[in-house]
């Protein structure tokens, strides 16, 4: 992002009070939600009236492992993690074909990748449980088959917009020096365009760890993934310190990914700079 | 957000071979599912496709519940449409906001970009837990139950929509902010220079440049509230059903003879789904900063 704040542009006077207080105002609207997780996932008793937690522990830890939050968190990060390999895979191929190569039908495979953004996934997937079940396929399979169809247009289209920015006449130089099309990939191509493969492997990730309705469905009740387990729990009643538990297990793990993925990106340009300069 | 333009080459065959061959695992895993579920799904309701028994082709699926269905379409249309405004509307403050770069929008950044992370069912979860009726917030405020307006599970629908509002309000703001910080910022600069005040700016410059965006933005908000099955049914009440609940409850039905009705309830919702996004388009085709 380039610096936007310019004294042309910069907010004086009582436009800048305004400005703060919408700047406050929006921050209480993201973060307000959030409050119920941090409260009551440590809190032994609540009692109506009084504004905090009347005893705070943690008997919420009890209570999640009751509902099965360690095997439901394990099955979320596989399931997250293959459809992020799988998607980000397929996506990047067909993203570098379809921006340099030539491909038969190419607006219709393009709009093809983009398609499950523009429709409900319970649709689909009330016909895919029927074809997948005709056709034997696992469900674990099916739920990260669809999942990952379902993550391919935003690995697309991040691949799409880093092959747009993408020399390839480093390769052709590469292969000039005499390199072979193994080290071309390994040596260039990848280090190059490894940013956006993160980014979207992270979004890719994100698809399938708050998936509820294609795993509740296809999954058929065999793949149990925490927002399954969290639903249970929040439909039922006097749950609410294991919910908040088990939805801040829910939260972390994305946000220490996105984390981790934008340290990666800043890293990457930096030591590109460095060498260019 | 445009896609790069799409390659137009004619190629040697070699080349076709080698396109074909790298976008095939993508294009025909896609095809299985969302060709093989939608048609499945429409062969369904059209009586094609029964699970038990012989094809009995027609229509009945679809006037099985008239009743049902109207209302599903109205409560979910409405929905909808209330959260992607309230959402298109908050997320582009919260852009110019963030792009204004001060201490506190730092703040809004961070917390948007979090929101945007959360699982919906996740948010769903602890919108309950803030808004309903023992609900965190009327603890803060002091507010009795009976007292407390029926947000969760209210005639209005309010919880569902403050959760899709909220989370939807943290996808716009991240794109909207991402148009903002390319060229729009000279633009905003040279006006301001040519003497235009700040509703001028925002009125000539901000919005129709970032107009595009923000309503591709919308439209995939709102197509996202009208399919969201897990908002609806944990914070929404029961009557009148929305579509994905009403299609969810049918397909899990013990009678199989209801299979056909939720497919039918399913395409209805994929024809509103495809409606939407072929207004969007063309909208977008008429706004000044399409390319």
């Amino acid at each position: 992002m380039t610096a936007v704040d310019s004294p042309l542009t910069r907010s004086r006077g009582a436009g800048k009070a305004l400005r703060r207080l919408l700047a406050v105002a929006l921050a209480v609207w993201f973060a307000l939600p959030l409050l119920p997780l941090v409260l009551w996932s440590f809190a032994d008793r609540w009692s109506f009236p009084s504004v905090l937690p009347t005893a705070l522990g943690i008997r919420s830890i009890d209570q999640a492992i009751a509902f099965g939050v360690v095997p439901a968190l394990g099955r979320s990060l596989v399931l997250g993690v293959v459809v992020a390999i799988a998607a980000t895979l397929l996506g990047a191929l067909a993203a570098r074909a379809l921006t340099f190569g030539a491909v038969p039908g190419a607006r219709f495979v393009s709009v093809l990748l983009l398609a499950p953004i523009a429709l409900p996934p319970f649709a689909a997937v009330l016909g895919v449980n029927v074809v997948l079940l005709r056709a034997h396929v696992p469900s674990l399979v099916g739920v990260a088959m669809v999942l990952t169809v379902m993550a391919l247009p935003y690995t697309a289209f991040v691949m799409r917009t880093a092959y747009g920015a993408y020399d390839r006449s480093y390769e052709e130089e590469a292969r000039l020096l005499g390199a072979g099309r193994l080290q071309v990939l390994r040596r260039v191509q990848l280090p190059l365009i490894a940013p956006a493969l993160a980014r979207a492997a992270f979004l890719a990730f994100l698809v399938a760890w708050s998936d509820y309705i294609v795993t509740l469905i296809v999954g058929g009740g065999e793949v149990v993934t925490l927002p399954l387990v969290v639903a249970s729990a929040a439909a039922g009643l006097g749950n609410d310190a294991a919910v908040a538990l088990m939805s801040l297990s829910a939260v972390a793990p994305p946000v220490l990914l996105l984390v981790g993925v934008l340290a990666f990106g800043r890293r990457r340009t930096r030591s590109s700079k460095e060498v260019s300069a | 957000m445009t896609w790069a333009p799409v390659a137009r080459r004619a190629g040697s065959p070699r080349e076709k071979l080698r396109g074909a061959l790298l976008v095939l695992p993508a294009a025909v895993l896609s095809l299985v599912v969302l060709g093989g579920g939608i048609g499945a799904t429409a062969l369904q309701a059209f009586g094609l496709l029964p699970v038990v028994g012989r094809p009995t082709p027609g229509v009945e699926a679809f006037t099985a519940r008239p009743g049902e269905l109207f209302a599903a379409v109205g409560v979910s249309l409405s929905v909808a449409a209330v959260s992607t405004v309230l959402a298109v509307v908050i997320g582009t403050l919260a852009a110019i906001v963030i792009v204004s770069r001060t201490r506190s929008s730092r703040a809004v950044a961070a917390l948007g970009t979090l929101t945007v992370t959360i699982p919906h069912l996740i948010a769903a979860a602890t919108v309950g837990l803030l808004l309903s009726d023992a609900g965190v917030l009327p603890r803060l405020l002091g507010i009795p139950p009976e007292a407390w307006a029926p947000w969760v599970g209210g005639p209005l629908w309010g919880a569902a929509i403050v959760e899709l509002a909220w989370k939807e309000s943290a996808f716009i703001a991240l794109i909207v902010t991402g148009t903002l910080a390319t060229r729009i910022q000279t633009y905003d600069e040279t006006a301001a220079l040519l003497g235009a005040g700040r509703a001028q700016r925002f009125r000539h410059v901000l919005l129709p440049l970032t107009a595009p965006t923000i309503l591709i933005g919308a439209a995939i908000s709102f197509v996202y509230a009208l399919g969201s099955y897990e908002v609806l049914w944990l914070l929404g009440r029961t009557s009148p059903e929305p579509l994905p609940v009403l299609a969810v409850r049918l397909f899990q039905g013990v009678s199989l003879d209801s299979r056909p009705e939720a497919a039918a309830v399913a395409l209805v919702t994929s024809v509103l789904a495809l409606a939407a996004v072929a207004l969007t388009f063309a909208a977008l085709r008429r706004t000044a900063a399409w390319r």
